[in-house]
């Protein structure tokens, strides 16, 4: 039995009779990155979904273990909670505010951080104004492991996808997480930004401690980064293993390559 | 300069400003009227905008806050004979705990039933008022008198004074509120709710922590308005003040502080200002008509309202660099 920080068990949801997932079991260990792959409508972000509950699943048990260490089910949690706990997540067509900075960005990722009441923040109690001071300074912190320092008062609008996907993550970081989920990292970037972004994944992983959930198309950059991987198809689990593992199992190579063994990704 | 570039400083000059102008010009008594009506309507944009401009949610009966708001303070001044302060007090208090239980029920649904939710209790809210005759004077009306505070008799001027104070400080802490995690939070759920919820902000709190605090803002509107008027009857809080607090926010500018009062200000000047050409004012409910054309036109080109337009033409004449930028990445 490994040290896990997620553990999922038996997770079903179905839409209308479509069986989406389909008694689903994976289980993340510390710090560990992980990968979750499958063809286009495998069920992937539905299972991402599941997780951090902006879909009820019909069965199953997601237990996720806490800042301090405490066991829990996600799935009696509600979907604002789930932050608080240790779990925080990216979206497929990053989720920014276009009108804010991207260190205010940040700042929204800190939200679950925050103690103090609306009434102390409008008259800036010295408890309020040093609060938003620590949070702004560890914003400043993460963009500057990020690289991003340079881009802090930028309008988040203004700046390029890949900028704002590596935003996404930073905020991310905001909330001291255990397990980061990031929903296909790799979608709209090019090679070098990609492989950046694999860089930058086991960076954050090494320098922040924290276990990393990636659901993916891009091969390249889940067997260059992850430990393990999960590969579904029509909601079912695959086959579960290293990159290599994976690569080899025929099962996923012809639900994911295609039949005939050619190059074809995604 | 850095100093005049901080907000609350900006705010605190504009409040001097407004109090010094009618005291410099030696202003008639109508234009305190006028200056003080904005004042005043400024105070319940500011709350609106909290709601609508912050949050993304919407209230068509805001102006049966403002009712509330005043007859609670002409109630407890006149009948109870408390002290001014804590009749405002408790005209803001109140209207925060009607609105908080309000948006307890109409907030569990998600989509626009705070809109029809609201516009129903402004509808029953009026009817209350007219037949509450003990409490409001019925449609007749009730009446009250200048504030006595701390045994200092008021007079127009110096309401008109105190109605400004008031709205500069709600200015300056709004503009706190809304810079802070809370602020952020609001502003978070109305561009994404999905990113809101994942970064663990609960949309029904917030939804609700921002309807009350925008009824409050209301309900000090209106305590401010019955002492200043003296003078309140049940058709004054319908559907047309709430209209116009919604077109205010909307022409002044979403989501900023100073819009709420430039809006105000642009939708009472507007009629005086028809009243005085020959021909359009002879027209009754020209201005009640142009109201509604400045909201489309503003909604349709121009959403980020009237506080935005030195800014932005300032920077279309003085910063092309940065709006050729600005075309490239469109």
């Amino acid at each position: 039995m490994m040290n896990s920080v997620l553990k999922v068990e038996n997770l079903s949801i179905s839409f209308g009779g479509l069986k989406a997932v389909d008694d689903l079991s994976f289980e993340i260990g510390d710090k560990m990155i992980y990968g979750l792959i499958g063809p286009n409508g495998a069920g992937k972000t539905t299972v991402f979904n599941c997780i951090t509950k902006f879909y009820t699943p019909n069965s199953g048990k997601v237990t996720f273990k806490t800042n301090t260490g405490e066991q829990i089910n996600l799935l009696e949690h509600s979907v604002h909670q789930i932050i608080n706990y240790g779990l925080a997540r990216t979206f497929q067509n990053v989720e920014l505010i276009n009108d804010l900075s991207i260190i205010d960005n940040l700042l929204i990722g800190a939200h679950s951080q925050y103690k103090t009441s609306a009434l102390q923040q409008a008259f800036l109690t010295p408890r309020a104004r040093r609060e938003e001071k620590e949070h702004r300074g560890r914003a400043m912190d993460i963009l500057n492991q990020l690289g991003l320092a340079d881009k802090a008062n930028e309008i988040a609008g203004s700046q390029p996808y890949g900028v704002l996907k590596n935003v996404e993550l930073a905020r991310t970081l905001m909330s001291r997480p255990k397990l980061i989920i990031i929903d296909e990292p790799a979608a709209g970037l090019n090679e070098t930004e990609t492989e950046a972004l694999a860089e930058m994944i086991k960076k954050i992983r090494d320098y922040y401690h924290c276990a990393v959930l990636m659901v993916e198309h891009d091969m390249g950059l889940v067997m260059s980064t992850c430990e393990r991987i999960c590969a579904i198809n029509f909601g079912k689990k695959l086959a579960e293993g290293t990159p290599d593992e994976i690569k080899q199992n025929k099962e996923v190579q012809e639900a994911y390559l295609g039949k005939d063994d050619d190059d074809a990704e995604n | 300069m850095s100093i005049l570039n901080k907000k609350q400083i900006q705010y605190i000059i504009f409040g001097v400003i407004a109090v010094l102008l009618p005291i410099l010009t030696q202003a008639k008594g109508s234009t305190i009227t006028l200056l003080a009506s904005i004042g005043i309507t400024a105070i319940a944009t500011l709350g609106f905008n909290v709601l609508l401009g912050f949050s993304g949610q919407i209230s068509l009966g805001h102006g049966a806050f403002m009712g509330l708001g005043a007859y609670i303070s002409a109630y407890f001044v006149s009948q109870m004979e408390l002290p001014f302060f804590l009749s405002l007090a408790l005209a803001a208090i109140i209207p925060f705990l009607v609105g908080f239980i309000l948006g307890l029920i109409a907030l569990r649904l998600e989509g626009h039933y705070l809109a029809i939710a609201t516009l129903g209790f402004a509808v029953v809210i009026e009817e209350i008022f007219a037949e509450l005759s003990e409490f409001t004077g019925g449609w007749s009306g009730t009446k009250t008198t200048y504030p006595i505070i701390f045994g200092h008799k008021f007079d127009k001027l110096s309401v008109y004074i105190l109605i400004i104070i008031i709205l500069v400080i709600l200015m300056i802490l709004t503009y706190n509120f809304m810079k802070s995690a809370t602020g952020r939070a609001l502003v978070a759920m109305k561009k994404s709710e999905h990113a809101a919820q994942a970064m663990g902000v609960s949309l029904f709190k917030y939804k609700l922590l921002a309807f009350s605090i925008s009824t409050m803002y209301a309900g000090i509107a209106g305590s401010l308005y019955i002492h200043f008027f003296r003078f309140a009857e049940p058709k004054l809080w319908g559907i047309t003040l709430s209209l116009d607090l919604l077109a205010a926010a909307v022409i002044g500018g979403l989501g900023t502080i100073g819009g709420a009062v430039v809006g105000v200000a642009f939708l009472k000047v507007l009629p005086t200002v028809l009243q005085m050409l020959p021909v359009f004012g002879d027209f009754d409910g020209l201005a009640f008509v142009l109201t509604g054309v400045a909201i489309v036109v503003f909604v349709m080109f121009y959403p980020r309202g009237l506080i935005n337009i030195p800014n932005d033409l300032y920077h279309k004449f003085f910063k092309r660099k940065r709006a050729e930028n600005e075309e490239v990445k469109a």
